[in-house]
């Protein structure tokens, strides 16, 4: 006979068991029950004007067993909503968005098209967003073609270049967030594709426009006469309330990414003075850093960035062989500059541009609202920055 | 097992006839039903609708709410502790008589259908709007009133022992979560500035009052808890932690979403946390999460189910258990088929001034009469301890010591 006790610990086992069953049966089992009357879509464009306009990459099951293909479709509507419907109506199926891990903003599109994703459709709050210079149905076009070419099979490649890139990343919920903020600001990462030299478009690095159709477009698009070789991320997209405002350039979006972007272990350089002499292009692997942006009651602004670097490559064997400690006193102080004239340009472009996307408004919003609401202006605030590197 | 009313000829017996052996819910029991109560409706639209009212400061109106709640669970306490082995039930009619003992029930017996009705109408709207987006309402509810069937026929005790097995799950998972958001970090400065429109804050607040009152089904627990020297401290203890939970949920939900609180909506409540914290790199984790609070609602509803059938059955004064569980299925059958889940209409509905008043009151009004009996039974007792009474006694068959076949004694049309 089974001791009460040990039909307790029986049941419990059944129950958790049940309840896992319970927890995963609505995304597995039913979800591949219905796979066929759904197309999971898995990256989103996004472009206002007079009507807007969504371009979804989907995945298309293939007569090879488990293998998928890649495919493209733009459609037009006045509202988002409407337009997301239209997919389904496009693709004949309905368009599943709840695996939709990035959405790409085109430069005519705002907020209010985000929020409208993320309120009425089944795109989730966390996926990472990205602009495009352009058009978004372009974009998404060329990372299709440049998916297909790679075998890149998820659209998270990108959120995973621009942290490695050094640029702040941002999701659907903290943009939306950050432009309901007393800010009223927010950016997002460029991305812009690189193209094989002679192969039409600009010709150039990137494309950033210029070229045709969106990759294989059900909706009438023509196929793509680009080669795509990959992905340049350097650039910020401003973003206000109604929309774009602006474009950030490197230096200042690297500003952006030391206070805003959780930074997985991106690659810096800096120019390092020692003994008089200048060693240009001293590389550093970013291990750690730590930020705090803080309102003074003197209606200053204090912005303290401390990091952890770990130098390395030729050019720091170059400083590293002379002395040590010297070195890394020069380190850290050819680091710092960097880091600081990053900020500064970050600020600078801020306030030229009329985005704060440093959020000091926010910060003095939190702690002195009064303040900001009656005298607070960005280009006159005040601000000391602090940079503490450490070498390890 | 059915319940039975059974009459009760020795209303005050001693202490040692009164023991554990005879009680329904044993004081691990009531600690894990009250932590259970206090996290299940508090993680559902509670949260969502008072930061669309009171936006960044939604998470102070979560307190207060659970202040309120926690005061509540003291008074109830209280009474669980001086009630000794007499029930809610008896408790009643010893005081007010029969009939004013019955009408009370039936008053109770609203209070608990109607936030029956909030917590299903809850639970329904999120599987609709996240997990069964094509599953039809009115047949998805079958699953729910089943189970709600099945406890209603059944004891406080039988109740208790699936609430122990369940509360360890829902227990490691909460913990979990929290362990997870607190360590991927959100941006908890969106919480500030704190009360920057003060009359918005009051407005939302007394408008989502119809909230609160979480711990009133424990009066049924009255005279059938094995409550020993300690089981107090810790039912506080469950309590206060499960309402710590519930508030840092919010204060992590207004740090999300206290810049756009338009945003907010059913689709982004607890389970959206771990998305939003861990990122979308390893898929819906939110549906897996999910599982964290629907236990615990799920079995806070069969609470209030248990509580409606109980005060509808002394109402009645029949124990026919099932037909009245699934007499009491038929309405809430019609009313979240056709009203609540509509959720404009359940919104009108819980925060119109009718519900924002009076379930607060009754909240209140139903521990403290609880007190007030448990106290007058005690100074009946002592002047008149060899008295014997003519009351009531709702106890679960032959469980509770008492006779044989008490029903065809006690219930409604013999009386």
């Amino acid at each position: 006979m089974i001791s009460a006790r040990k039909k307790l610990i029986v049941y419990k086992v059944i129950i958790a068991v049940f309840a896992f069953i319970v927890a995963f049966m609505p995304s597995t089992v039913l979800r591949s029950r219905e796979a066929n009357s759904r197309v999971v879509v898995e990256l989103i464009g996004v472009d206002g004007g007079d009507k807007v306009s969504v371009t979804a990459q989907y995945v298309m099951p293939t007569e090879t067993q488990g293998a998928t293909s890649k495919d493209v479709v733009t459609v037009s509507a006045n509202t988002v909503t409407e337009a997301v419907e239209l997919l389904s109506t496009a693709l004949g199926r309905r368009a599943e968005l709840g695996h939709c891990s990035m959405i790409i903003v085109g430069e005519t599109a705002t907020p209010d098209h985000l929020a409208t994703l993320m309120t009425a459709t089944d795109v989730t709050a966390d996926v990472y967003l990205a602009a495009a210079e352009g058009e978004a149905s372009e974009l998404v076009g060329d990372i299709t073609e440049f998916m297909k070419k790679t075998g890149v099979t998820d659209a998270d490649f990108i959120a995973y270049g621009v942290n490695k890139a050094h640029i702040a990343t941002n999701t659907l919920l903290d943009f939306l967030c950050d432009i309901g903020s007393a800010s009223r600001s927010s950016f997002l990462p460029i991305v812009e594709m690189l193209e094989e030299e002679g192969s039409g478009g600009s010709g150039g690095e990137s494309s950033g426009g210029g070229s045709d159709s969106g990759g294989e477009s059900s909706g009438g698009g023509e196929k793509s006469s680009k080669k795509m070789t990959g992905m340049e991320i350097n650039k910020l997209a401003l973003f206000g309330e109604n929309g774009r405002v602006g474009i950030m350039q490197e230096k200042a979006a690297r500003g952006v990414a030391w206070v805003s972007a959780p930074i997985e272990k991106g690659i810096l350089t800096a120019d390092v003075d020692i003994d008089g002499e200048t060693v240009k292009n001293v590389s550093a692997r970013l291990l750690k850093k730590h930020v705090e942006i803080k309102a003074r009651p003197d209606k200053s602004i204090k912005i303290t960035i401390r990091a952890v670097i770990e130098p390395h490559g030729d050019k720091f064997n170059e400083v590293d062989s002379r002395n040590t400690a010297e070195a890394s006193a020069a380190l850290k102080a050819g680091f710092s500059e960097t880091v600081k004239s990053e900020l500064v340009a970050a600020f600078d472009a801020s306030v030229e541009q009329g985005c704060d996307v440093l959020f000091i408004g926010k910060e003095f919003y939190r702690h002195y609202p009064d303040y900001f609401e009656t005298e607070f202006d960005l280009a006159n605030t005040e601000v000391e920055y602090e940079v503490d590197i450490s070498v390890k | 097992m059915n319940d039975a009313m059974t009459q009760n000829n020795n209303p005050s017996p001693p202490a040692s006839s009164g023991g554990s052996a005879t009680k329904q819910a044993t004081g691990k029991q009531l600690v894990a039903t009250v932590f259970i109560l206090s996290v299940a409706a508090k993680l559902f639209m509670f949260p969502i609708y008072l930061i669309q009212s009171t936006g960044r400061d939604a998470y102070i109106a979560m307190a207060v709410a659970g202040g309120f709640d926690l005061i509540m669970l003291g008074i109830v306490l209280f009474a669980l502790v001086k009630s000794g082995d007499r029930d809610f039930f008896t408790l009643l009619t010893d005081t007010f008589g029969r009939t004013g003992a019955r009408m009370i029930s039936a008053v109770v017996a609203l209070f608990m259908f109607f936030k029956l009705n909030i917590g299903v109408a809850e639970s329904l709207l999120f599987y609709a709007d996240n997990v069964f987006t094509d599953f039809s309402v009115s047949i998805m509810i079958f699953v729910l009133l089943i189970f709600f069937i099945s406890v209603g026929m059944h004891t406080l005790r039988a109740f208790c022992r699936l609430n122990e097995l369940l509360v360890p799950l829902v227990a490691v998972g909460l913990i979990a979560l929290v362990t997870v958001v607190a360590m991927t970090g959100y941006d908890f400065g969106n919480i500030l500035p704190v009360m920057r429109n003060g009359k918005a804050f009051a407005d939302g607040l007394c408008e989502h009052t119809a909230w609160v009152g979480d711990f009133t089904p424990l009066v049924l627990f009255l005279g059938r808890t094995d409550m020993k020297k300690r089981t107090a401290a810790f039912v506080a203890v469950g309590g206060t932690a499960g309402t710590a939970i519930a508030v840092f949920f919010s204060v992590v939900l207004c740090a999300a979403f206290g810049n756009v609180p338009i945003l907010v909506d059913t689709s982004t409540n607890v389970p959206s946390i771990l998305q939003f914290s861990v990122g979308n790199l390893y898929g819906r984790t939110d549906m897996f999460s999910s599982i964290l609070w629907s236990v615990a609602a799920f079995i806070g509803n069969a609470l209030l189910f248990y509580s409606t059938c109980r005060c509808v059955a002394f109402t009645i004064g029949k124990s026919a258990h099932m037909i009245i569980a699934c007499a009491v299925c038929v309405p809430m059958y019609f009313i979240q088929v056709f009203a609540m889940t509509d959720q404009t209409l359940f919104s009108t509905i819980v925060t119109s001034r009718a519900a924002s008043v009076a379930v607060p009151i009754l909240a209140a009004l139903i521990p403290i009469l609880a007190v007030a009996c448990s106290l007058r039974r005690g100074k009946n007792n002592s002047s008149s301890a060899q008295a014997s009474g003519d009351a009531e006694v709702v106890s679960d068959n032959g469980e509770n010591g008492g006779s044989a076949d008490p029903l065809a004694k006690r219930c409604g049309t013999e009386e």
